[in-house]
C-alpha cells in the first residue's frame, strides 16, 4: 500500500517536529494535558467540590483523567485535521498524492501522543493508589481506536468543508468548547436533567469517557447494545466524512 | 510497437470564478450536490495528447497559454473538467518552483518526503540520499529549512531529487531557466543520458534552444489550445514566427500612398510567380526570384531597394538597384520592372519579411513598401539569421553528429 508509508513519514514527521521547537520536547505532550487536569482539578474539587458519582467512587480526579484524555485527543486530531489541506497547500498544488493520507495523519499523531498520554496517566493513577483495573487497558485502548475512527470521520467532512468555508477553522474552537460540555467529561450522565439526556443520544462522543469509566474505574456499566451502536456511529460517520471528502477532493486545487 | 504512456483527450480545464466568501460556499453547495460548477473560466480546451515511450515532447507557448495547467493535469495534481488522462509510467514530475517542498522543513526532510510520495521506503531512500546531496551539490544548505534556500537552490536540490528517482516518464517546466549555467549544463547532460536510455520527456520551457536540443515533437499551446504540434523544428519556427510578427511594426498603409498620387509607387511584387499576396516557404538554399512594377508619375526611372527582414522587422539584408549599378527596364511611359534573384538562399529557417521600396532617381527618398513573408523550412539547429560558409580546422568527425536519443 503507498499509502502506508506515506503516512508513516507524514506522522514521524509531525511528532518530530512538533515540539522540535520547545525545551521539553516529546515531555510536553504528557506535561500539557497534565498541567490542564491540574487546573480542571482545582477547580472542580476544591472550589466547586464536585464528587464523582457513586458511593465507592475513587474519587473526581481519576473520574476526570479518564473523560479528559480521550477528549483531548479527539479534539486535537480534529482541529489539526481541519486545516491540514490548507497547511499544505504548497504539497498539494505541485504533487500527485493520496490527500486522504494528510488527514490521517494529522488524526494519528495526535492519537498516538494522548494514547501514550492516557496509558501513563492510568498507570500514575494506579500507583497512586487509585484502583485502575489495568487488565482491562488493552480493552480501553480498543475503545481508544474506535474513538480514532470516530475522530477520523469528523476530520474528513471538517477539513473538506475548510478548503470552502474558510470560517470553519476560526469558529472551531468555540465549537469544540461547547462540544466538550455537551460531552459527559466533566460529569456523568446521570446527573443530567432528564429531559436533555434525549439530545445525549445525538452526541457521538458521548458514549466514549464513560466507557473509558466503565472498563477502568468499574464506575457505570457498559452495555453491549450501547457499544454496538457506539462502534455502528463511529464507522457510520466515517463513511459520511469519506464520502464527503473524495466528493471535494478533485477540487481542492480549484479553491485552495 | 511503441507503448504509449501518456494519452489525453479532449483534455479541458477550467476554473470556477470565485470572487466572494458566499461564491465559495455556493460553490461547495453545487458540488456536494453534484451539479457541476456555476461560472467558470477556461483555461484549456479541447487538448488531445499522445506521448509514447522514448518519445521527448516540448511544449511552448506564451505566459498564460496553459502549459503549468496541462502539466498538472498530466501528473495527476488537477482534476480535468472534460475529456480524460491516463498515464501508463511512474512520474518523475518537477513542477514549477518548489517542486512539492515544504518551505519549514530541511533539504533533507524534504527529500525523504519527495521519496515517500513517490512511494520508496525508507531503506531505499536511505541509500539515495548521499546521490541526491551530491547532484544537488549546495553544502551545508541541505539541512537548512528549505525557506533560506535561493530559487536556484530549490531547483537544484528538485531536479537532484527527480534524477536519482529515474522515473519512466520525467515531466519538468522550466527548470532550466533558475540554475545557474554550469548546473543547467549538468541538468542538459543528465537529461541527454536519460534520453539515450529510453528516458520520456515533456519539457515546458521558454528557450527555444533547449527545446530544440532536447526534444523530438513539440506542442504549442495558445491560449489554452493546441496551435499546432508535430516535428519540433516546424513548430518551434511556427511559433517563433507568431512571436516575431507580434512585436513587428505596422506597415504603412497602402491606401494613403496610393490616394496622395506621391511620384512613384509599386504596382504589385511578385516572388517566385506565386500569386499576388500568397506568403511562400522555401527550403533552406533554395533560389527566390523577386521581381517588381513600378509606376513613375513624371516617367523618371526610379531606383528599386530589395530587402529581408526577420518576421519582428530586424533587417537581415538590403540592396538596391542603384548600388549595384543597374537600371529598371522601361514597360511603358510611366511604368517600370526590374527583377532580382538570390541564389542558394543562407537565410537559416524562420519566417522573414521580403521588401520592395521605390526610391527617388538619387536614391534618396523611399516612397512606397510592399512586403511578403517568406518562411524558410527546414531542421537546422544553427543559431542566428544566416549561414556562414565555415570550415572546422585540425578536427576529426564525431560519433553521430546531431540530436541525441534517436529512437525511431
Amino acid at each position: 500500500m503507498p499509502g502506508a508509508s506515506l503516512a508513516l513519514h507524514f506522522i514521524r514527521r509531525d511528532l518530530r517536529n512538533r515540539y522540535l521547537g520547545s525545551f521539553s520536547g516529546g515531555l510536553w505532550a504528557l506535561v500539557q494535558p497534565l498541567v490542564q487536569l491540574a487546573v480542571y482539578a482545582f477547580v472542580f474539587v476544591y472550589i466547586f467540590k464536585a464528587k464523582a458519582p457513586g458511593a465507592d467512587a475513587p474519587g473526581f480526579v481519576p473520574f476526570l483523567a479518564l473523560g479528559l484524555w480521550p477528549w483531548t485527543a479527539f479534539a486535537e486530531g480534529v482541529s489539526r485535521a481541519t486545516t491540514t489541506i490548507q497547511d499544505n497547500a504548497p504539497l498539494i498544488r505541485k504533487i500527485a498524492m493520496p490527500r486522504e493520507v494528510l488527514v490521517f495523519s494529522a488524526v494519528a499523531s495526535a492519537f498516538l501522543i494522548h494514547g501514550v498520554g492516557f496509558c501513563a496517566i492510568a498507570l500514575a493513577l494506579r500507583l497512586g493508589g487509585v484502583p485502575v483495573d489495568l487488565l482491562a487497558l488493552p480493552l480501553a485502548l480498543g475503545e481508544f481506536a474506535q474513538l480514532f475512527v470516530l475522530a477520523l470521520g469528523v476530520a474528513f467532512l471538517f477539513a473538506a468543508l475548510q478548503v470552502f468555508v474558510r470560517d470553519l477553522a476560526a469558529a472551531l474552537p468555540q465549537l469544540l468548547m461547547l462540544w466538550m460540555f455537551a460531552s459527559p467529561v466533566f460529569y456523568a450522565s446521570e446527573s443530567l436533567p432528564p429531559a436533555y439526556r434525549g439530545w445525549f443520544a445525538l452526541n457521538p462522543f458521548a458514549h466514549y469517557p464513560e466507557a473509558f469509566r466503565a472498563l477502568l474505574l468499574h464506575s457505570g456499566t457498559l452495555g453491549l447494545a450501547a457499544q454496538a451502536l457506539a462502534l455502528a456511529v463511529a464507522l457510520g460517520v466515517l463513511a459520511l466524512g469519506l464520502a464527503v471528502f473524495r466528493r471535494l477532493n478533485p477540487h481542492f486545487e480549484d479553491f485552495l | 510497437m511503441s507503448e504509449v504512456l501518456v494519452e489525453a483527450r479532449d483534455l479541458g480545464k477550467s476554473y470556477p470564478l470565485v470572487f466572494r466568501p458566499r461564491d465559495r460556499l455556493r460553490a461547495l453547495w453545487h458540488l456536494l450536490a453534484g451539479r457541476g460548477r456555476a461560472e467558470s473560466v477556461a483555461v484549456l480546451k479541447h487538448v488531445d495528447l499522445r506521448v509514447q515511450r522514448g518519445e521527448s515532447l516540448g511544449l511552448i507557448g506564451e505566459n498564460g497559454a496553459g502549459k503549468s495547467t496541462l502539466l498538472k493535469l498530466l501528473t495527476g495534481v488537477l482534476t480535468p473538467t472534460t475529456g480524460s488522462v491516463t498515464v501508463h509510467a511512474r512520474v518523475g514530475a518537477l513542477l514549477e518552483l518548489g517542486a512539492g517542498f515544504h518551505p519549514e522543513y530541511s533539504g533533507r526532510d524534504n527529500i525523504s518526503l519527495a521519496a515517500a510520495l513517490y512511494g520508496l521506503d525508507a531503506q531505499e531512500t536511505r541509500a539515495k540520499i548521499p546521490q541526491i546531496i551530491e547532484f544537488a551539490d549546495i553544502g551545508h544548505y541541505i539541512d537548512e529549512p528549505v525557506k533560506h534556500y535561493s530559487s536556484g537552490m530549490v531547483v537544484r536540490l528538485g531536479f537532484a531529487i527527480v534524477a536519482s528517482l529515474h522515473p519512466d516518464l520525467l515531466i519538468t517546466d522550466e527548470v532550466l531557466a533558475v540554475g545557474d549555467e554550469a548546473f543547467q549544463r549538468k541538468c542538459v547532460r543528465w537529461i541527454e543520458d536519460y534520453l539515450a536510455g529510453g528516458g520520456t520527456l515533456i519539457l515546458v520551457s521558454h528557450s527555444m534552444y533547449h527545446i530544440k536540443k532536447l526534444c523530438r515533437h513539440a506542442c504549442w499551446l495558445k491560449h489554452g489550445e493546441i496551435a499546432a504540434s508535430g516535428d519540433v523544428f516546424a513548430v518551434a519556427q511556427a511559433y517563433q514566427a507568431y512571436q516575431e510578427s507580434k512585436s513587428a511594426p505596422a506597415a504603412p498603409v497602402r491606401a494613403n500612398i496610393l490616394a496622395q498620387n506621391v511620384e512613384f509607387h509599386l504596382l504589385d511584387l511578385v516572388l517566385n510567380d506565386a500569386a499576388a499576396e500568397a506568403s511562400i516557404v522555401l527550403a533552406q538554399g533554395e533560389t527566390l526570384r523577386a521581381s517588381v512594377r513600378v509606376h513613375s508619375r513624371d516617367g523618371r526611372v526610379p531606383v528599386v531597394l530589395f530587402g529581408v527582414a526577420r518576421a519582428d522587422g530586424t533587417p537581415v539584408y538590403g540592396v538596391s538597384s542603384e548600388m549595384d549599378g543597374v537600371r529598371p527596364r522601361r514597360e511603358s511611359e510611366q511604368v517600370y520592372s526590374i527583377e532580382i534573384e538570390f541564389a542558394d538562399l543562407a537565410l537559416l529557417p524562420g519566417a522573414y519579411l521580403f521588401k520592395a521600396h521605390p526610391l527617388d532617381p538619387e536614391g534618396v527618398r523611399l516612397f512606397d513598401t510592399l512586403e511578403r513573408s517568406v518562411t524558410i523550412s527546414g531542421q537546422s539547429r544553427e543559431m542566428g539569421t544566416v549561414h556562414l560558409r565555415h570550415a572546422w580546422l585540425g578536427v576529426e568527425a564525431a560519433a553521430p553528429a546531431g540530436r541525441i536519443g534517436v529512437i525511431s
